[in-house]
């Protein structure tokens, strides 16, 4: 086999197979994703009507209790909202795309891969992420409508502070997807976890040092800097961003390990891919 | 022995027929699996699923893995496909130890072991052979015109744009089977490839793996309650019970055993005294009450027939109907295993 299979053929004159590389794993899972949300919008759909119904709520009924309280602090709640949206859909991602593949029996294809379990799940990860930003801003976007509120969308600051704040979800999200695969029908358990988000969200609030450390907590901070406040990317010092992207690696590094650990463990036990 | 065949057996017992008769010569075997052991649980609740196995299946052959519920061959076959971690034994594909490269060992294995759903309904059909020969590590624009032939050759090529829950069970499950070729899989695992198909469509899919067998020198392993499938899709059979390989032969071997010939006499005087008398008897291997008299069940070869048709005169039981017995893989497989038939 040549480098790129170019001009070499099989014995019966078919072009030879050409190995695939992470780039090609990338694009298939990501245009998998895409196929299922057009073709299958009613989900996608449904997910932002729930989003944008719980936040009408939000508003709405908070500006009848709380009245010029709740108008004077919707620019961070917006921020906010759109945080735990992200992190919401970045989280459940993995944990519900694993239990769905054990249901439909692909789930062994994915860890015969010559790729590795791990990075097929990972890849499948940041799909859903990708769908989940576009969701994310529609629903940013209708909040801004609904609230007629005016935000800082500076895109090269708010996508990269984005990302890696809920990159750091992504990696919960694959200790929670190891553990659905060791222990099956602990999803909904899981999801609950998904309510400690808006604490961490918040977390910047309590100014404690330490909390900076968890996940969302100090790019929460960031993003309500750069989106309420205008802050730009290269205004933020150093320490901030590495901090952020080391929060960021941190918890992917952990939830990868966690995950890794995980499905050895249900290979040894012989439950993966039971059901 | 048949051609294709090699070394089976397991730990102490190690029916080590001969190496391959013919045909595969010096060339790798597909798939070896040497002292393969796999416990669950630990003291008194231990429970040995697979019991020292080994077995060596050569390219472009066909196994076929059988075994009452509970004998271990989902656990076999899982953890040759790594699913399970073994506590002892190797495996290796195509020469590559599986332990120690199993990125490498695996690249060119892919199994469909949940029946239909083993890919994604809601893409088409061809979506699905793509995606999965990406992760099978293959560029899908390479094996384009391979995926055409195989939807040529599988029927599917008027549905290659449908949606895979659009189509009927017997479409589905050619899906299955042509989603696990897309990467041009040289080692393949099949559980249960036919169930729930109807008896024409699983004649047709039968006969087109086979098929594919020859024309893409597959390796195949397949599990099946289906004797059927069996007899007509594999070279060769490996029967399992409590975690062991009990039988290893080619299918023919198996059906001409040397008690393989056998007669099946009925008689109105056959009522349940004579018949458990006859039960008695060396070579009679059966014995069965019907609404008038009864049947048994004999080896057509044995001394002991000439004996019995003596002793049957003597009683003056005129004997109703005569006739010769085909011995087919079930009952090879009731014989070795003592159960009542294949479990899936």
């Amino acid at each position: 086999m040549t480098a790129d299979g170019a001009g070499a053929a099989t014995a019966d004159g078919a072009p030879e197979p050409r190995r695939a590389g992470y780039l090609q794993l990338m694009r298939a899972v990501l245009y998998r994703e895409y196929l299922v949300f057009v073709r299958y919008p009613a989900n996608a759909v449904g997910g932002v009507v729930v989003a944008l119904f719980f936040f009408g709520l939000l508003f709405y009924g908070g500006r009848m209790v709380a009245g010029r309280a709740l108008t004077d602090s919707i620019e961070g709640i917006i921020v906010g909202y759109f945080l735990w949206t992200l992190s919401v859909g970045a989280y459940s991602s993995i944990s519900n795309d694993i239990g769905s593949e054990v249901q439909w029996g692909t789930l062994e294809r994915h860890v015969m891969t010559p790729f590795g379990f791990a990075p097929v799940a990972l890849a499948k990860g940041v799909a859903k992420l990708v769908r989940t930003f576009l969701t994310s801003a529609f629903i940013l976007a209708v909040m801004l409508v609904m609230t007629g509120t005016t935000l800082s969308l500076h895109l090269l600051t708010v996508v990269p502070i984005a990302a890696l704040t809920v990159v750091s979800v992504l990696g919960l999200g694959f200790a929670a997807g190891g553990i659905t695969v060791l222990y099956k029908r602990v999803g909904n358990w899981l999801n609950l976890l998904q309510f400690g988000f808006i604490v961490l969200i918040s977390a910047p609030a309590l100014d404690l040092g330490w909390a900076r450390l968890l996940p969302l907590a100090h790019g929460s901070a960031l993003l309500q800097r750069s989106m309420v406040g205008g802050t730009r990317l290269w205004e933020f010092s150093v320490l901030d961003l590495a901090l952020l992207v080391g929060v960021a690696a941190g918890y992917l590094a952990g939830g990868y390990l966690v995950f890794q650990a995980a499905t050895r463990r249900a290979r040894r036990l012989g439950v993966l891919g039971d059901y | 022995m048949t051609a294709g065949e090699s070394v089976v057996g397991t730990g102490e017992s190690t029916a080590a027929a001969d190496t391959t008769a013919s045909g595969a010569g010096d060339a790798e075997p597909g798939l070896v699996v040497d002292g393969l052991r796999k416990t669950f649980g630990s003291g008194p609740d231990t429970v040995t699923a697979v019991d020292g196995v080994s077995l060596t299946v050569d390219r472009g052959s066909v196994v076929g893995v059988l075994g009452p519920n509970g004998a271990g061959k989902t656990t076999l076959i899982k953890s040759i496909l790594g699913m399970v971690y073994p506590d002892e034994g190797e495996v290796r594909i195509d020469g590559v130890d599986a332990r120690e490269s199993p990125r490498s060992a695996y690249a060119g294995v892919d199994a469909m072991l949940e029946g239909a759903r083993n890919d994604y309904w809601r893409l088409t059909v061809r979506e699905n052979l793509r995606y999965f020969a990406t992760i099978s590590g293959v560029a899908p624009d390479s094996v384009a015109a391979r995926h055409d032939r195989l939807l040529d050759r599988l029927g599917l090529a008027e549905k290659a744009d449908v949606a895979v829950r659009d189509l009927s069970r017997g479409m589905k499950q050619k899906v299955s089977l042509a989603s696990v070729l897309a990467g041009g899989a040289t080692v393949v695992f099949l559980d249960e490839p036919t169930l729930g198909l109807d008896v024409e469509s699983s004649r047709t899919l039968q006969r087109e793996l086979r098929r594919l067998v020859a024309e893409e020198d597959l390796t195949v392993v397949l599990s099946s309650h289906d004797m059927d499938v069996v007899e007509t899709v594999c070279d060769r059979v490996v029967i399992m019970s409590e975690g062991r390989i009990v039988a290893d032969d080619s299918v023919d071997a198996l059906l001409r055993t040397d008690d393989s010939h056998r007669l099946e006499l009925t008689s109105p005087a056959f009522d349940d005294g004579l018949l458990g008398a006859l039960a008695e008897r060396d070579g009679v291997v059966g014995t069965a009450s019907l609404d008038r008299g009864g049947r048994i069940e004999l080896r057509a070869d044995s001394e002991e027939l000439y004996a019995l048709m003596a002793a049957l005169d003597d009683r003056g039981v005129a004997l109703e109907t005569v006739r010769s017995v085909e011995r087919d893989l079930e009952d090879a497989f009731v014989d070795i295993t003592g159960t009542g038939g294949p479990e899936p």
